[in-house]
C-alpha cells in the first residue's frame, strides 16, 4: 500500500481537505455562467439532504417521509430569525440546526412503536403537519414568502452572489459529508444497520435500539436543519411554503434511492444525478414528478441497492474471484 | 452461580409458557435444555435475555445482577449472548459487519470520538476488524468475510451466527437449537468448533437441542421442560432413565415382550 493510501486511511480528512480543494477550483475552471453556480449551490443542498436521509432511512431502516418537513423547519427558522430579529446567516445556522434537532426527537419517537408503511404515514402526517401549519397564519408569511433573507459575510467580504455562495454551501457540504462518512463507518454505523435487519437481535446483541432510532433522527434533522438554512440565505434569498412539499420529498426520495440505500456514497452520487436532471427537465414540469416516480419504481426493479450498491457488487465479485479462484452468483 | 431464576412465570393470557422454575447454573459448565416443542425451552430463553419481560413475582439473577426486568441490551452488556432458533441473521450487512456488530458492546470509543473521526477510531476499528476475522477464520468463513450474510449457505449461517454471538465475548452463552437441519457431519464439526470456542473463552454454555446424541455426549447437567415446567435435572445418563422424561419427550419405553409384539405385526 501506498504511503499516501495509509495517510488517507488513518486522517480521512486529509482526503476531504483536497475535496475541498479541488471543489473550489471548479467554478474558475469549468463554470460559464452565473447559473451554473447556483445549480451547484442547489445541488449541496440536496447532498445534505440526502446525506442525512440516508442515515434514518438507508442505515437505521425507518421509513420517514417527513424529512421536507424538517428541511423546512430548518428554512423557517432561519427565515423568521431574519425576519424579527434581523440575524444573519451564522447566527441562523446554528440555531436553525439545534431546533430542526429538537423536531427530529419528535419526529422519530412514532419509530418506537411503528414499522414500515405506518411509520412512513406517521412521519409524512408530521412533514405535512408543518408545512400547513407554516402555510396557514402571517406570522410566516406565507402569501408572499420571505424574501431579501440577506447572503453572509465573512470579515467584510459579501457572498452575496451565486458564484460567490458557492463557497459557503461547498464548505457546509463538505462538513456535513464527513460526518456522515465519519459516524457510518463506525460502530454507529454498524448499530444503525443491526436495527434496520433485526431490532430484536440487535437489542440482544447489545445495542440500545431506542437511543440509536432517536439518535438516527435526531443526526438527519440537523443534516435537514443545516441545509434547510443554507437554502433559505441561498442568493436571492426567497423562501415560500410551495418549496416544501411532498413533490420535494419524492425528490429527495429519488435521491437516496437512486444513489443506494445504505451505501456511504449513495445519497451524494443520487443527489448530483438528481439535480441536473430535475434542472435539465425544467421544460417538462408536467411529467416530472412521473419521471422520478418511474425513477424510483425501476431502480427498486432492477438495482435494489442503488448505483452505489452497484458498484460496489462489481469490485467485490472481481475480489472474490480473485482470492478463492470460483465465481459467486 | 452464574444464572439463576427463583419462580420463573410467564403466560401469555390463559397460557403459561412458563410456570414457577427454579434453575441455577454454575459457571463453566455445559447445560443442555431438552423438551418437546412448545414446552417452554425458547420462552425461558427469552425471559432470561429479557426479550419478555417475565410476570411479577419472578427473579433472575445473571453474574451477581438482578436481571429481572433489565432491558435486553443492558443484560448483554452483563456478558449474556444468545443465539436464535431462527438465527436472526443480518441479510443484508456483509458477514464480517455482522461479526462486527456483535462486538457492540466492547467497542471502546465514544460517541462524540466517532463523529470527529480521530485517528483513534480507525485504529482501533481496525484492530477489532483483526480480531474479528481471526474469530471468522476459526469458524472457517474467512474466506466469505466480505459477502452478504444472506448469501451464505445453511451451515455456514450457523457458524457466522455462533461467531456473532462470541464477538462479544461473553460469560455465558446461551444457543437455541444450534444444529437444527444440519447434517451429521457438519453436527460433529459444529460441535467440535463450539467446545474448542468453550475452551478458549472460558464461557459457560446452555443449549437447547433436539439432536440427543449432541446433549447426552456434551452436556454436563440435563435440564427437561415441559408445559413451562421443569420436570427433570440431573446427568444425562439419569435424565435419560426418568419416567417423566421418557413419557413427555422420548416415547414410551417397551419392555422385550412389547417390543417382540410391535415388530411382529
Amino acid at each position: 500500500m501506498g504511503k499516501f493510501k495509509i495517510l488517507i486511511r488513518n486522517y480521512p480528512f486529509i482526503a476531504f481537505i483536497i475535496a475541498f480543494c479541488i471543489l473550489a477550483l471548479v467554478p474558475s475552471v469549468i463554470f460559464t455562467d452565473v447559473y451554473q453556480s447556483h445549480l451547484a449551490t442547489l445541488i449541496f443542498v440536496n447532498i445534505v439532504v440526502a446525506a442525512g436521509l440516508n442515515i434514518v432511512k438507508g442505515y437505521c431502516g425507518q421509513v420517514t417521509v417527513g424529512h421536507v418537513g424538517l428541511f423546512a423547519v430548518g428554512s423557517y427558522t432561519a427565515g423568521t430569525l431574519f425576519l424579527y430579529l434581523g440575524l444573519g446567516f451564522w447566527v441562523t445556522l446554528p440555531i436553525a440546526i439545534v431546533v430542526t434537532a429538537f423536531f427530529g426527537v419528535a419526529m422519530g419517537i412514532p419509530s418506537f412503536r411503528l414499522e414500515g408503511p405506518y411509520l412512513a404515514l406517521a412521519t409524512l402526517g408530521g412533514g405535512e403537519a408543518i408545512r400547513l401549519f407554516i402555510e396557514n397564519g402571517n406570522f410566516f408569511r406565507s402569501t408572499f414568502g420571505i424574501s431579501d433573507i440577506p447572503t453572509p459575510s465573512l470579515m467584510g467580504f459579501n457572498f452575496d452572489s451565486p458564484d460567490r455562495y458557492y463557497f459557503i454551501s461547498m464548505t457546509i457540504m463538505i462538513i456535513a459529508v464527513y460526518f456522515s462518512f465519519s459516524i457510518l463507518r463506525s460502530g454507529i454505523g454498524r448499530a444503525f444497520m443491526s436495527i434496520r435487519e433485526d431490532p430484536i437481535c440487535a437489542a440482544a446483541a447489545g445495542i440500545n435500539v431506542k437511543k440509536y432510532k432517536i439518535l438516527a433522527f435526531i443526526l438527519s434533522a440537523m443534516f435537514a436543519g443545516a441545509a434547510g438554512a443554507v437554502y433559505a440565505h441561498m442568493p436571492p434569498g426567497y423562501i415560500h411554503p410551495n418549496n416544501y412539499t411532498v413533490i420535494e420529498m419524492v425528490t429527495f426520495l429519488a435521491m437516496v434511492v437512486l444513489g443506494g440505500l445504505g451505501h456511504i456514497w449513495g445519497g451524494i452520487i443520487g443527489a448530483v444525478i438528481i439535480t441536473i436532471v430535475y434542472d435539465l427537465t425544467r421544460p417538462l414540469y408536467k411529467y416530472q414528478l412521473l419521471i422520478f416516480g418511474l425513477t424510483i419504481v425501476l431502480t427498486i426493479l432492477f438495482m435494489p441497492k442503488g448505483i452505489g450498491g452497484f458498484i460496489d457488487r462489481y469490485f467485490l465479485e472481481k475480489r472474490f474471484k480473485k482470492k478463492t479462484g470460483t465465481e459467486k452468483t | 452461580m452464574i444464572l439463576k431464576t427463583k419462580q420463573l412465570t410467564k403466560s401469555f393470557g390463559g397460557l403459561k409458557a412458563m410456570d414457577k422454575v427454579d434453575f441455577e447454573l454454575k459457571k463453566n459448565e455445559i447445560r443442555g435444555i431438552i423438551g418437546p416443542n412448545g414446552s417452554g425451552k425458547s420462552t425461558f430463553f427469552n425471559l432470561v435475555s429479557g426479550i419478555y419481560d417475565s410476570d411479577p413475582g419472578s427473579y433472575i439473577e445473571f453474574d451477581g445482577h438482578d436481571i429481572t426486568f433489565t432491558p435486553p441490551y443492558k443484560i448483554a452488556g452483563y456478558g449474556l449472548s444468545r443465539t436464535f432458533q431462527l438465527l436472526r441473521l443480518y441479510q443484508d450487512m456483509t458477514v464480517i459487519d455482522n461479526v462486527m456488530a456483535g462486538y457492540h458492546t466492547k467497542v471502546p470509543y465514544s460517541f462524540i470520538d466517532a463523529v470527529v473521526g480521530r485517528k483513534k477510531i480507525w485504529d482501533q476499528e481496525r484492530a477489532i476488524k483483526e480480531e474479528m476475522m481471526e474469530l471468522l477464520s476459526f469458524v472457517g468463513l474467512a474466506d466469505y468475510a466480505e459477502l452478504n450474510a444472506s448469501e451464505l449457505s445453511g451451515g455456514q449461517r450457523r457458524l457466522l451466527v455462533l461467531a456473532r454471538a462470541i464477538a462479544m465475548k461473553p460469560k455465558l452463552l446461551m444457543l437455541d437449537e444450534p444444529a437444527a437441519g444440519l447434517s451429521p457431519v457438519n453436527v460433529d464439526n459444529l460441535m467440535k468448533i463450539i467446545m474448542q470456542l468453550k475452551d478458549k473463552y472460558g464461557l459457560t454454555l446452555i443449549i437447547i437441542e433436539h439432536i440427543l446424541k449432541v446433549v447426552m455426549d456434551t452436556c454436563n447437567t440435563v435440564t427437561v421442560f415441559d408445559h413451562g415446567q421443569k420436570i427433570a435435572e440431573g446427568t444425562p445418563s439419569k435424565v435419560k432413565d426418568d419416567n417423566a422424561v421418557i413419557e413427555a419427550y422420548l416415547g414410551k419405553k417397551m419392555d422385550d415382550e412389547e417390543m417382540r409384539k410391535a415388530l411382529a405385526v
